[in-house]
Parts: C-alpha cells; structure tokens; sequence
C-alpha cells in the first residue's frame, strides 16, 4: 500500500510539471462554459451575422436548463475524449520506452501497483477536470437559462463519469500494449467510436454496453432516472475496467522494457 | 560462502540463445567480473538476477534471503543504460527509490543527501536530471542502485560508456564500494575486470568459457614469452625468414613480422639458449630481446576469439 501512495504521489507531481493539471481541466471548463453561454446569446450571434433578409424575426426556443447540460455532455463526447485519451496515450508505453519502467520495477514494487498508481492517478485527473467542467456548465446553466434539478445533474455527472473512466483505461491499456502512444490513442478513439456505433445499431444485444452510458446520463439528466438497465450498463462497465486493468499488467509483466 | 548461486541457466529469444546453461557462484562480500565481448549474453545474465527477465530455464538461489521475499529487495542494479525521469532532480529520484524500498518520509530524504554527497554530485542534487552529463546520470544510477544498502550490487556496464575521466572516477567510486557489499559488474573490457576484481567470468556466446579468482587464472595459464626484434636490415631479415621455416617442439604460439618475432614456448630456457646462439652465429643485429609472461589479455583474446 506504501509504494502505491509513492507511485501515485510521483505520477499526480508528474502532471503538475507537466502542467496537465492545468490544460486538462482549462478544456473541460471552457467547453462547460461554452454551451449555456453560447446558448444564450446564440440570438444576438445570429442577429449580428448581418445577412438575415429585413424584417425577418428569428424564433428559437429557448431550451431547457437540462437540455443544455445533456449538450454540454455531448461536447465531451467528442472533445473531452479525444482529450483524454491524448493526456494519457504514452502513460505505460512512455515509461516502457525509455527505461524508466525497468529502473521503477526492478525494485519491490508488483507490476500491478505500478499499473494501479498510473491509472488512478488518471482517473483523479479526469474526475477533476469533468467534475469542474460540467460544474461550470451548470453554474453558468443555472444563471443564463434557468434552474437545473440537483438530482439529475448529480446522477447525469456520477454516469458519465462512469463512460470517462471506461475511455481512460482504455487508453491506459492501450498504452500497456502498444508501443506507439499515437497507436494507442487512436486504438483507444477507435474502439470507443465502434463500442458508440455497434450500441445504437443492435439496441438488444447491446442493451448492457458502456457505449450506453453516454445516453444514459443525458438522459438521466433530463429526468433524473436511475433504474435498473442503468444498474446493469455501470455494473458491466466496472468489469470491462477491471478486466483492462489485468490486462494491462499481464502486458507490462510480460513486457516491462524494450529489450524483452 | 556463496551469496548468489546460478545453475544452468538459460535464456532463449526466439532462436538465439542468449544465455546457453551457465553455471556460477558469487562469494560473500567478493567482486566478480562478468567479462565478455558484446553479445557475449552479459546484460542477459544480469536482468535476470534482477528479475527483469524470466529465465527460460535454469536456478538462481540466493542466501540470506527470507522465505517469500522480494528479491529485488536486496539487488541494487544499475542498467546499462540508466533512464530516470527527467522532470525530477536526482534528490527526488533518489527519495523516490528509497521510498519504494520503505524509507519512509525523512529517511529517504536523508539517505538521498548521503548518496548524492557520496557518488560526488550533492551540488546537482537539486537539479533538473534532464540536464545532467552522462557522468553525472552514471553516477545517481549507482547512487539509486545503493539506496537500500543491496546484498549483491550488480552493475552492466558501468563504465563504457564514459570518457577516460568519468571511467577514472566512476572506476575509484566502485573501487570503495566493492568493500562495503558484494558486487557483480559485468564489462567488455579486461582491464576494468582485472583493476577491480576477485574473480572473473569470461563469457561467450551465451557460455562460460572460463571462471575463476584472477590470481589462480593467471598463475595457471601464464606461459613464457620470448620476445625478439631485430634492426631490420637485409641480414637480419633473411635469417628470421630461415628461422622461421624450421620446427622447433618447445614453440607452443608464433607470431612474427619480417623484423620481429612473438614466441609462447614451454621451455623457456631451452629457447633462449638456442635462439641466443643462433643470433650470434648469424650476426643478427639484435634491438631487443625480452623474456616475459603471456598476460591475462592474451588468454582473455584467445578464449573469446579462439
Ligand atoms: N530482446 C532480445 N531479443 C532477441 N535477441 C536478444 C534480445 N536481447 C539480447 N538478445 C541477443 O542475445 C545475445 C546476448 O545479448 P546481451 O545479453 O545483450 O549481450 P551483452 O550484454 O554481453 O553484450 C545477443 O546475441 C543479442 O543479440
Ligand atoms: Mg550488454
């Protein structure tokens, strides 16, 4: 348990010289930010692009407080996941590369501390990041648009981070298997995209996929829901992580510098 | 009494044998050479002492060592290549290492300022280890591997790849260190293996070729040398090529030039007296003429090339 905190403490000061303690989080405030902000004065944005016909009169409905945290979440489906899987793309692979893995691990320390010390510190990362991003989103939310249950921003939050710790350790055991941290990244996006695509073409054989997760917190967003299937997609989310966190050690056992 | 003993052990990459069945024993409180040319499985042999790399076959067994212990407790290793994150400064590197060796808190800080005070660099201490010299990273390599105070120290290659200074001082450092544990360092050059050294290992292609304390090796198989150069004039010349046609049974190894000859003999006296008395019959016009030793790096040639 002491070399975990050791490992851990090394890898959260590793982020903070690198200063993805700072990039990482900025991102997701800003596109926190962005959606209610952007929501709000979309009016005045398109009035102000100048080439409306005269006298025409531009209606949008203005939409809910819960609509536009559901947004802000479709946000990170995409950016917040590139950008995790970029932060963490080389998180074993980098190590391995260089040797550093070699110098750390020919001392007591068991191959899953030292993969367990890197993933959580990656998931204290993107828990912070999200967690301030979409807290942002609701502040802002709450005062441009209109008043957002607690409930269901706190289960919608608890969810999706579910999905962001599903990408990050993805990421992470691709970084565990693949040399290349561009290969990781772009397996890491690429299984993500299918596990996304394959969940909404075979609703049925895929009613407990993570690739569910993304929805289910918009949706439990929008009304709070929390039942059963949710139960079942986070319970089996937990499994495929736990599993790609095994996974990852039996590669960096099996592999634990360049010259094996 | 033997700290480290390794049976027949072997390690296979694919079809390349690295290691092919080497067999060894490192005394208490000894330092051994691990001497070879490159290839000759070396760093093999020694990442799996460490753990790193999972024999194909064969024992390693270490004394001293509790039931269910960690083995890498007790191994201070230092790679041939040393890495070390370079956003820390070697204080923190240091502290790191201890810490995973269970210093705890103001432990490992201290010892970190004891190693660095000891490899010589406590005035980097502080520094950024992406700005050290090779030197200086050769050092706080030694100085991480020595955090736990290691039962066997074992260190691939520790000096080649410095220049003649850093390999004068890195070589003084381990020169102190072999008297407080027991060190294995493995090298491509005799030198390094017999300026520090208790006894040698000379390996090649995976296999021991011969082991045992210097002295006893040398002893055994040091064989007189008779050494011979002429002036190199047109008598001289012609006499040698004569000399050089006919057998002679004491001659065990010949080298020669058209002024010079290199001679390994059995006995020693007998040539002398016959080479000196054809010399002078012939007129040979003699610059020198040495009787010595076949050296330790003339068996070191001829076990890893013959
Ligand atoms: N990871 C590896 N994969 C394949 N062959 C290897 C590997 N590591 C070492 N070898 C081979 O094993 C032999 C011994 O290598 P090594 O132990 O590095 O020698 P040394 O350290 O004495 O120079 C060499 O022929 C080398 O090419
Ligand atoms: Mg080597």
């Amino acid at each position: 348990m002491n070399t975990f905190f050791v490992l851990y403490r090394k890898e959260l000061l590793e982020m903070l010289r690198n200063y993805k303690w700072i990039w990482v989080p900025l991102v997701f405030i800003l596109l926190g930010a962005m959606q209610p902000v952007t929501t709000y004065f979309l009016p005045q944005i398109l009035a102000g692009a100048g080439n409306m016909p005269e006298g025409a009169v531009i209606e949008i409905p203005t939409p809910q407080g819960s609509e536009v945290l559901a947004q802000t979440l479709q946000q990170y489906n995409t950016l917040g996941v590139l950008i995790i899987t970029l932060s963490f793309m080389a998180v074993i692979s980098g190590e391995r590369n260089s040797g550093t893995a070699a110098m750390i691990l020919v001392k007591p320390v068991s191959y899953t501390t030292f993969v367990l010390s890197k993933w959580s510190a990656m998931l204290s990362l993107t828990a912070v990041a999200f967690t301030a991003g979409y807290a942002v989103s609701l502040y802002y939310t709450n005062i441009l648009i209109g008043d957002v249950g607690a409930g269901g921003f706190w289960k919608s939050l608890l969810i999706y981070m579910i999905w962001l710790l599903f990408v990050g350790t993805l990421t992470v055991t691709s970084s565990a298997l693949l040399r290349s941290p561009g290969g990781a990244a772009f397996t890491a996006l690429g299984a993500t995209a299918v596990l996304a695509i394959a969940t909404s073409l075979f609703p049925k054989a895929m009613a407990w996929s993570p690739g569910k997760l993304t929805g289910l917190a918009a949706q439990s967003m929008q009304t709070g829901l929390w039942d059963e299937k949710t139960w079942m997609v986070v319970l089996l989310s937990f499994v495929i992580v736990a599993l790609m966190i095994m996974i990852s050690v039996l590669a960096l056992r099996s592999k634990p510098s360049l010259d094996n | 009494m033997a700290l480290v003993q390794v049976e027949q052990l072997t390690k296979t990459f694919g079809s390349t044998r690295a290691v092919d069945g080497i067999s060894f024993a490192i005394g208490q409180g000894r330092c051994a050479a691990l001497l070879g040319p490159n290839g000759a499985g070396k760093t093999t042999t020694i990442r799996m002492l460490t753990g790193l790399l999972t024999p194909t076959s064969g024992k390693i067994q270490f004394q001293e060592l509790r039931p269910g212990a960690d083995i890498r407790s007790v191994i201070g290793y230092l790679p041939q290549i040393p890495s070390f994150y370079g956003w820390m400064s070697g204080h923190e590197f240091l502290t790191l290492a201890g810490r995973l060796h269970g210093l705890r808190g103001k432990a490992a800080v201290k010892r970190s300022d004891e190693l660095l005070e000891r490899v010589g660099i406590a005035g980097a201490g502080r520094r950024k280890i992406a700005g050290y010299s090779g030197g200086m990273k050769q050092r706080l390599g030694l100085a991480q591997a020595l955090v736990q105070r290691p039962k066997l120290l074992a260190l691939d290659e520790p000096v080649s790849a410095l220049d003649p200074v850093g390999r004068r001082e890195v070589l003084e450092l381990l020169r102190e260190l072999k008297h407080e544990t027991t060190v294995l360092f493995s090298t491509h050059v005799l030198h390094d293996a017999e300026e520090l050294c208790d006894d040698v290992l000379i390996v090649r292609d995976g296999k021991i070729a011969l082991q045992g304390a210097i002295g006893d090796i040398r002893a055994q198989h040091q064989k007189p040398v008779l050494l011979l150069q002429t002036e190199a004039d047109e008598v001289s010349k012609r006499w040698l090529a004569e000399w050089n046609l006919r057998e002679r049974p004491y001659i065990v190894d010949k080298e020669s030039a058209e002024d010079r000859l290199r001679l390994v003999v059995s006995d020693i006296d007998t040539a002398r007296s016959e080479l000196l008395e054809e010399l002078s019959r012939s007129q040979v016009k003699v610059r020198r003429l040495e009787i010595g030793h076949t050296s330790l790096e003339d068996l070191f040639m001829k076990v890893v090339t013959g």
